[in-house]
């Protein structure tokens, strides 16, 4: 049966606190009668902006492709489980987002700005009273409802086809972090130089949502918050608990980098055992993919069907059948690989 | 140091203690059947489950696997056997069927896409070498008479027994002077029990809802329309401990949401019909072993269809801007 993945140490249904080392902006860049559907994605250019959900995608090209939208989505639905730092965002730069997603939504001609957050009841009076001029859309609080995928199920009322972009149905999705950034350039003038993220040891019971200098090695971040890290016994990573990867003490914080989970590694280790055909992964797919098929078709190279093909075009490498195999399957890797199989 | 992958997280049971659950869950109607009828079944239980995991133990040591040595799901195995025949069985058929189940058709068939129940095959070899031990109305104890299933009294005698005796399970009839007559294999005693213990399963994520549900409602809509009783049906022979314990096995039904409901129509169907024309009573048996012949068929149809379904999306129109 498929249940709500929960995460004791992060399941904050009340406001999480934000440490920033500098202050709240207190007035709009008055320059958004100067925007226009040209110089606006030069100007995401010019301060570096990319999707800052994780993605990683030029801000800019996403923008010129989405000319003409009718609705700009404000994502914040936090992606990852265990990881609240767009929600953090959406309740302390309310100044910035909302610059961002003006003049974003002006550039591209949206009628309408839609704020989808994560449904905690105590979240919503705060975001209303903040956000009083967009449509406020709760999503239920399970991963991974943020993807852009399902986003778009929900508004549309109908699955996306494979291969359809947002822009083809009218919307756009930009992620709060991004539109915060966007904020941030055109009130203080800073392009993307930094990254709000959520920095936890869960270990240690520690949680923090802060914002970081891009470019700071990881080692710098863990001692400027005197964390401990044994290499031995602790893993980190970044990104996310479902789709991040591991990270080295002297890797680089990067504009995509959500989060840094300091782990323990030993609950991590798992056997792989044989498939009992119980079908939790096909429950527990939110796109209702048959995910051991296609890795049974991938390891034996059955791999020509339509069938096969459209359901690899599908995935998007949630992870959740490998989070909820029963017998630690790493199903998701295998995934990955068919991926290349695809023409 | 092996690198981890994503996902850094796991949700829900895991294999090693899905038998455990399902077996901690049998045990309880054996606990009630042995204080309610005095009957040492209990112990059998336990000794026919340890006997399974003897058998998987053996089963390593000799043909030596890389699998992981879980014997729970063997105890289980043995155990559901052992529930679902008479408790008067004798011991040898009883070691050959779970030999047969485990070495034979468990532990071989492990990893194929096609695999039968195995608890099921051992009850069938039963059912064909032993006819006279299954329908036996031994005599646990002297004055308990336990018969095959309701479902033989109604076919051979016409007594059928009022809905309060199916649910609790003690007839008081005709016969009540002379023995008390328990009903059924003592897996199969506590209806309500069963379907209580099943919504357990269900809920801890042990088994999954669909096949036992769209077998029961498939089953109670084919007795209705061959004019049966449908609660009696529902309630006597194993429909309620096949629902709860052998259609629901992970491992010889579809992996597929549609499958797993495909495969619980096609059982309660066929177990329906075999009821309804035949003098077999133990058409849950042939039933399942037919559901799980079909498993591999409707994973396949299933994952086409889905395949299809997601290309059709492709040439829907959509919003041009
Ligand atoms: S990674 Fe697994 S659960 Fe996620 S979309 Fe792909 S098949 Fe489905
Ligand atoms: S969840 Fe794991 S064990 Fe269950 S069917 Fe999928 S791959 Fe097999």
């Amino acid at each position: 049966m498929l249940r709500r993945i929960k995460i004791d140490w992060a399941d904050l249904p009340n406001f999480h606190p934000l440490e920033t080392p500098f202050p709240a902006p207190e007035r709009i860049y008055p320059g958004l009668e100067e925007i226009t559907p040209e110089s606006f994605p030069d100007f995401l250019n010019e301060i570096g902006l990319v999707g800052m959900g994780g993605s990683g995608f030029p801000a800019s090209e996403k923008l010129r492709a989405g000319i003409g939208a009718h609705t700009l989505v404000i994502n914040g639905v936090e992606c990852e489980p265990g990881i609240t730092i767009d929600q953090t965002v959406l309740l302390h730069h309310a100044l910035w987002v909302q610059a961002g997603a003006n003049a974003s939504a002006k550039a591209i001609g949206a009628k309408r700005v839609i704020l989808a957050v994560k449904d905690h009841p105590a979240q919503m009076v705060p975001l209303q009273k903040l956000y009083p001029d967009y449509d406020i859309v709760p999503f239920p609080d399970r991963y991974p409802t943020g993807a852009e995928k399902l986003i778009l199920k929900k508004l549309t009322g109908n699955m996306p086809a494979p291969g359809i972009r947002p822009y083809q149905l009218g919307y756009i999705v930009q992620n709060v972090v991004s539109l915060r950034a966007i904020g941030r350039a055109m009130i203080d003038g800073f392009p993307v130089v930094e990254r709000p993220l959520t920095l936890a040891a869960p270990a240690s019971r520690f949680y923090k949502n802060t914002i970081v200098p891009i470019g700071l090695s990881v080692r710098e971040i863990l001692a400027a918050f005197d964390l401990l890290y044994d290499p031995a016994r602790q893993l980190i990573v970044g990104g996310g608990l479902m789709m991040g990867c591991e990270m080295a003490l002297d890797d680089l914080i990067e504009k995509t980098t959500t989060s840094l989970l300091l782990l323990d590694r030993a609950p991590l280790k798992k056997k792989e055992r044989n498939c009992i055909r119980c079908g939790a992964c096909n429950t527990a797919c939110p796109l209702d993919l048959h995910p051991y098929s296609l890795v049974e078709r991938i390891q034996k190279g059955k791999t020509h069907s339509t069938a096969f093909q459209a359901q690899m075009t599908e995935c998007f490498l949630c992870g959740v059948c490998s989070a909820v195999c029963p017998s630690d399957i790493p199903l998701v890797q295998t995934l990955t690989e068919g991926k290349k199989c695809l023409p | 140091m092996s690198s981890v992958k994503a996902p850094f997280l796991h949700s829900g049971t895991r294999t090693s203690s899905m038998a455990t659950w399902a077996l901690s869950a049998l045990l309880i109607p054996g606990a009630i059947y042995s204080m309610l009828y005095p009957s040492p079944f209990i112990f059998q239980l336990i000794g026919y489950a340890l006997l399974g995991g003897l058998a998987e133990g053996l089963y390593h040591l000799i043909v030596r696997r890389k699998l992981k040595f879980n014997p729970m799901g063997s105890a289980l195995t043995a155990a559901l056997i052992a529930a679902s025949v008479p408790p008067s069985m004798p011991f040898l058929p009883m070691l050959y069927a779970i030999l047969i189940a485990i070495w034979i058709v468990k532990l071989p068939m492990v990893g194929l896409s096609l695999r039968f129940n195995a608890a099921m095959v051992g009850r069938l070899f039963l059912m064909q070498v032993y006819p006279g031990s299954i329908v036996a109305w031994g005599t646990p104890t002297p004055d308990v008479i336990s018969t095959a299933t309701p479902q033989e009294l109604y076919r051979s005698e016409g007594f059928a027994l009022e809905l309060p005796q199916l649910l609790f399970d003690r007839i008081e009839g005709v016969w009540e002077e002379l023995f008390l007559l328990v009903p059924g294999s003592p897996g199969e005693t506590f209806p309500v029990l069963l379907l209580l213990l099943g919504g357990l399963l269900c809920y801890r994520g042990i088994i999954a809802w669909r096949a036992p549900v769209a077998f029961l409602l498939s089953f109670a809509i084919a007795s209705a329309a061959f004019g049966d009783s449908v609660l009696f049906n529902l309630f006597s022979s194993a429909t309620i401990f096949s629902a709860a314990f052998i259609v629901s096995d992970p491992v010889s039904t579809p992996m597929s949401k549609g499958g797993k409901i495909g495969v619980g129509i096609l059982i309660g169907v066929s177990n329906a019909v075999i009821r309804h024309t035949t003098y077999y009573t133990e058409a849950i048996v042939y039933a399942v072993l037919l559901g799980n012949l079909f498993s591999p068929l409707l994973d396949r149809t299933a994952f086409m269809l889905r395949g299809r379904r997601l290309n059709q999306r492709l040439s829907q129109p959509h919003w041009a801007g």
